[in-house]
């Protein structure tokens, strides 16, 4: 039995995959996240040779290869860089949409820190506006467990 | 230099489910369709070798030429060639739950000369052995996944010829 | 005409099942600073970073971007390579290719998985069915359990010679210390004792899933020379594929037919003068998932006749003590990070052609080393190590 290719029907199978995983955040990552939980603390790692602080921290400098080891507090209050709004609703949003995030600078910090911003709407927002840190009050050693930053008065 | 409190390790689960929508493309997507419309196995022969390919697509994985469009539909009995079972469940990421021991699976080598591997209906892992002779059960409401719409392979008895 | 390309540095993590102490980036940093401490280069020595892992063992996506740092990259080429079990080896053939064309003259391989993240024969039967379907596949150990019950039929080899083989296996990893599974076994009996894992495969027989990482650093004949009094050369490498799914992703289910195995271990002997590999080759570090397939490469990679690999075992010639040693660090058995595994077997096999491997170093004088890597649908990769060329 022969056919034209033509006259052949392709299929669309849908299914879906569920591989559990459990990610390691690791020494460096769990002090980070530790210390947000219990003290309200953000902490960044300095690089001794190139003065940069790294927030979330790490362990490796991008620039010199140096370990790195010294930690510093950084400010839970900083800079907008940048920001945008997500509008439409996918599974992985941790909020319903529309969800208002950035990339934002704390004081003290050489790199940007991605989170929401809150209490705010979109058309107010600003580049170099001023925002500080809520906190939730029950926290589990997640980088949510900032609720989200809110413009300074 | 602050000294790191004790160690404890932050660890993140996750098992959200990923949905897909994976094509088939016209070739596989003919085995499907016989598998889940007639319960029947087919798949094209190469035009240049004349072997079967298995899973039937548009390539000849050995003469580097494209199959052609001579289906031939196969037989559904076989001959068990090798075959295994679980002691420990594992893990089906496609249905999110444990395949339950011993599930036992076989590689069977079809009459058509096709391998083909598939679950065992046999549970009782003491009469299973290379050799036995197999033959397809389908599942009542084919799903529309070509082989997978294959229940398992059933045992089964065979008169030798000329006895 | 190729640039001549040796291996300068050699690290590796001290493998373990679990590391909840770092993330991959930090595991695989920690092998990239053992490698560059050897080699007595810096970051900034390094042109260009191949990496090896295979993403959906751990569900962690495109690694090599957001590791850059930790893997000495920013700024330098190179890419991921994956490509099944042999993903370590496809990395460093790439970063052999890269030197070997004047491309580049440093290059670094870092192969990393941590496996304490996800599931991997879950992540293995996600990716072949639905071609396969879902009813027959459990992952690789089916396919491997499949094979070992044809070859104990088919050659005579019994299970205390898959005893054997992990007897040996053992042996080595308790001699290395950077191996995982280190249990001091003491016997066959002791081993053919313990449980099955999916018959006739035992968990002893089978490899376990392991944290860890290991990088090379690799230069051109005119580094080498300015660096390290010990270079390993690669003489030659060599891939093969097979045809996909024609009876299970690992071979032949019957093992009549070994193909890429046979392939490229006869093509590489042939344009290298090797005609009695045992011979002319001084040791190997080859990939076994299982004590099983360890028997078979012996075959497939003809360190002996078909059907005999279970008397090389029997006969302690491939022991460390013996007149071939194959997998003295305790091989695949006794570690297995995927992505790293490959790139394990050369740095293996180059630390015996230098001399270094402490405890585990073998009797037998290695002027030449073959390592292997093995991958879905039955892929095989060859590199072959020198001490000159």
């Amino acid at each position: 039995m022969t056919k034209k290719l033509e006259e052949l029907e392709a299929f669309v199978v849908e299914g879906k995959v569920a591989i559990p995983a459990t990610y390691s955040a690791g020494t460096v990552g769990s002090r980070f996240l530790i210390e947000m939980r219990d003290n309200k603390r953000i902490m960044g790692m300095r690089c001794s040779k190139c003065g940069i602080v790294y927030v979330p921290p790490r362990s490796t400098c991008e620039s010199c290869f140096d370990k790195l080891d010294e930690w510093v507090e950084v400010s839970d209050t900083g800079t907008i860089l940048t920001y945008t709004v997500a509008c439409q609703p996918s599974p992985v949003l941790p909020a319903e949409p529309p969800v208002i995030y950035g990339i934002i600078r704390l004081d003290g910090a050489g790199t940007g820190f991605v989170h929401m911003l809150g209490e705010v709407k979109s058309e107010e927002l600003r580049v170099g506006m001023r925002v500080k840190a809520v906190f939730k009050e029950e926290r589990t050693a997640s980088v949510l467990d900032i609720k989200y930053f809110r413009p300074l008065k | 230099m602050e000294k790191e409190p004790t160690q404890e390790y932050i660890q993140v689960k996750i098992d959200t489910p990923r949905p897909y929508r994976w094509s088939t493309g016209k070739y596989l997507g003919k085995l499907y369709k016989e598998a889940r419309d007639r319960k029947k196995l087919v798949t094209n022969r190469c035009t240049k070798c004349k072997e079967l390919v298995y899973p039937p697509q548009m390539v000849c994985g050995r003469c580097k030429v494209e199959a052609g469009q001579d289906w031939v539909e196969m037989s559904d009995k076989g001959t068990v060639v090798q075959y295994t079972y679980l002691i420990f469940p594992r893990w089906d990421p496609h249905r999110g739950e444990y395949y339950s021991s011993p599930y036992p699976s076989a590689t069977v080598l079809l009459d058509s000369g096709l391998y083909l591997r598939s679950r065992l209906e046999e549970q009782d892992t003491k009469k299973l052995k290379r050799g036995m002779r197999v033959q397809a059960v389908w599942k009542e409401k084919g799903r529309g996944r070509g082989q997978d719409d294959i229940e398992y392979f059933r045992t089964i008895e065979e008169l030798e010829v000329g006895k | 005409m190729a640039n001549r390309v040796a291996i300068v540095g050699i690290g590796q993590t001290f493998h373990k099942s679990k590391r909840p102490d770092v993330n991959q980036a930090e595991m695989a940093n920690e092998a990239v600073r053992a490698a560059l401490t050897d080699a007595q280069l810096g970051s900034k020595d390094i042109e260009a970073v191949v990496s090896s892992n295979m993403e959906p063992f751990e569900g962690v996506y495109l690694p090599d971007h957001w590791m850059a740092s930790e893997m000495a990259a920013c700024g330098k080429s190179g890419f991921k390579v994956a490509t099944g079990g042999t993903s370590g080896a496809s990395a460093v053939v790439e970063a052999f290719h890269l030197i070997a064309s004047g491309l580049a003259s440093t290059s670094l391989v870092v192969g990393f998985q941590k496996h304490d993240t996800g599931d991997t024969q879950a992540g293995m039967t996600a990716c072949m069915t639905p071609v396969f379907g879902s009813g027959a596949t459990t992952g690789a150990i089916s396919e491997f359990a499949n094979q070992a019950l044809v070859y104990m039929e088919k050659s005579g080899a019994k299970e205390e010679h898959a005893a054997m083989v992990r007897l040996k296996a053992d042996r080595g990893a308790c001699r290395n210390p950077y191996a995982q599974l280190k249990l001091g076994l003491k016997g066959v009996e002791e081993i053919l004792s313990s449980g099955y894992l999916e018959w006739p495969i035992r968990i002893l027989d089978f490899c376990p899933q392991t944290c860890g990482a290991c990088a090379l650093v690799l230069a051109s004949e005119e580094i080498a020379g300015k660096i390290t009094r010990k270079p390993v050369w690669i003489a030659d490498t060599i891939t093969v594929h097979q045809e996909p799914f024609r009876a299970g992703s690992f071979g032949d289910p019957t093992g009549l037919e070994t193909y890429s195995q046979d392939v490229a271990s006869t093509k590489l002997y042939k344009r290298n003068g090797i005609t009695n590999p045992r011979k002319d080759i001084d040791m190997a570090e080859i990939y076994e998932p299982s004590t099983w397939e360890e028997m078979m490469h012996y075959e497939h990679y003809h360190f002996c006749d078909e059907n005999e690999g279970w008397k090389l075992i029997e006969k302690g010639i491939t022991a460390i003590e013996g007149e071939f040693p194959v997998n003295p660090s305790g091989g695949v058995l006794s570690t297995n990070p995927i992505g790293a595994t490959p790139v394990i077997r050369v740095a293996e096999a180059a630390l015996q052609i230098r001399g270094d491997a402490g405890e585990h170093q073998v009797t037998r004088d290695v002027k030449t080393a073959v390592a292997t890597a093995l991958g879905g649908c039955n892929w095989t990769t060859m590199i072959l190590l020198r001490r000159s060329l």
